[in-house]
């Protein structure tokens, strides 16, 4: 596979993973570019990778830690997890800020499952392997997760049904 | 998993159907690109410095950047060829010969860069490692591993230990320098003397190449019936 056909392919869907794992808009597509970037430069050994997109995500979530401390006008939030602070208010670039907050009151690591689970459509055993955990621990963050949003997105889908 | 709980994250995948990713490919690719040739010259700004003890203007022919650069790498605007790298340095002259400067040593570092990077400055050249060759009806006669013709062509600087003046107007019509240094095992039977083989042969016409060093002194071993002698391409 070409690297201009496996980003076509596959951005939007990175996108949408590293989103749910940092739940800021901008900061996210910042990442995801860093990744693919970073990819572009390794594509010899990025496209022998078993799933290469989950490189890219796994690549851009480690870049989180070092994109936040260069950009110190931002806030912390204090589950190490920031938002901007410049007023404007739309960090999700337009996404719905309730859902951003939901993303954000989860813990990372189940963020992280999520991502991969979820956006990323990977099985339990390459989730684990992809985020370093056991496949029990994968099951028990995505169980988790899945009780803390149960209630906020059936409430939100009956309101938008109402 | 139930349907309960596939619902909650379909709803959840649902959400973010409408965010795309907005950076073109190209863009992508642009940056990587950039980095890349940025991460290669200071790759070679950084063996420069460690050894050559200079860091200014430098580029080297050997680690071409990607992408065509406005002028060849290690030539300057006003087409002054000016090569550092850890084997040697390669510096145009006004007067229009090359000024160069190597160790022996160090020789074995990059012989086809230094070739490239003599040629780039207008000195028609070939180098090799442990291989020793001429023209048809060239002179063999060697002192200290010098052939005739070749002190007018390469000249020590005065005052410069291992640095000399490559000058192209000195060779004859249809001429150039061949320069073959001898590897680490042969330098042992010669015991460094020669260290090399340095001779004027054509440029035009094939040459027959000898894996057998000179002895010490004089008369290479494998100009005479040297089995091993082959033939090779004109180099030009």
């Amino acid at each position: 596979m070409e690297f201009t056909e496996f980003y076509r392919s596959e951005r939007d869907r990175c996108l949408r993973a590293v989103l749910a794992g940092v739940a800021d808009r901008q900061v996210a597509e910042d990442l995801v570019a860093e990744a693919f970037t970073r990819a572009w430069m390794s594509w010899h050994k990025v496209r022998r990778h078993p799933a290469p997109r989950a490189w890219v995500v796994r690549t851009a979530l480690n870049l989180r830690v070092s994109w936040w401390r260069r950009h110190r006008r931002e806030v912390d939030l204090g589950d190490g997890h920031v938002d901007t602070a410049d007023g404007t208010g739309e960090p999700g670039g337009g996404l719905d800020p309730a859902l951003l907050r939901l993303l954000r009151a989860l813990p990372p690591r189940q963020r992280e499952v999520i991502a991969f689970r979820v956006f990323l459509d990977l099985d339990t055993a390459a989730t684990a392997k992809a985020l370093g955990m056991a496949p029990g621990t994968v099951t028990a963050h995505l169980s988790r997760a899945i009780a803390t949003l149960r209630g906020h997105l059936v409430v939100n889908h009956s309101q938008e049904q109402s | 998993m139930n349907d309960h709980d596939t619902d909650v994250l379909d709803t959840l995948r649902g959400s973010l159907d409408a965010v795309t990713m907005g950076t073109p490919v190209e863009d992508i690719v642009s940056t990587g690109r950039a980095r890349r040739n940025r991460r290669r010259l200071a790759t070679v700004a950084a063996g420069t410095v460690a050894v050559a003890g200079v860091a200014l203007g430098v580029a080297s022919l050997a680690n071409p950047p990607a992408g065509p650069p406005a002028t060849a790498p290690g030539v300057n605007a006003a087409g002054e060829v000016h090569v550092r790298t850890v084997a040697y340095t390669v510096d145009s002259r006004a007067d229009g010969t090359v000024q160069v400067t190597w160790t022996k040593q160090q020789w074995f570092e990059d012989p086809a860069g230094l070739e490239a990077a003599l040629r780039q400055a207008g000195f028609p050249v070939v180098v090799k490692v442990g291989e020793f060759c001429a023209g048809p009806g060239d002179d063999l006669t060697l002192v200290h591993g010098t052939g005739p013709g070749v002190t007018g062509v390469v000249r020590p600087l005065a005052g410069a230990d291992a640095t000399f003046v490559f000058d192209a107007s000195a060779l004859p019509p249809g001429k150039q320098l061949f320069i073959g240094y001898l590897t680490p095992a042969q330098l042992e039977v010669t015991g460094g003397s020669p260290g090399s083989v340095e001779r004027l042969v054509p440029i035009d016409t094939p040459l027959t190449c000898t894996t057998v060093a000179p002895p010490r002194e004089g008369r290479p071993a494998g100009s005479e019936e040297d089995p091993s002698a082959k033939p090779v391409k004109p180099v030009k």
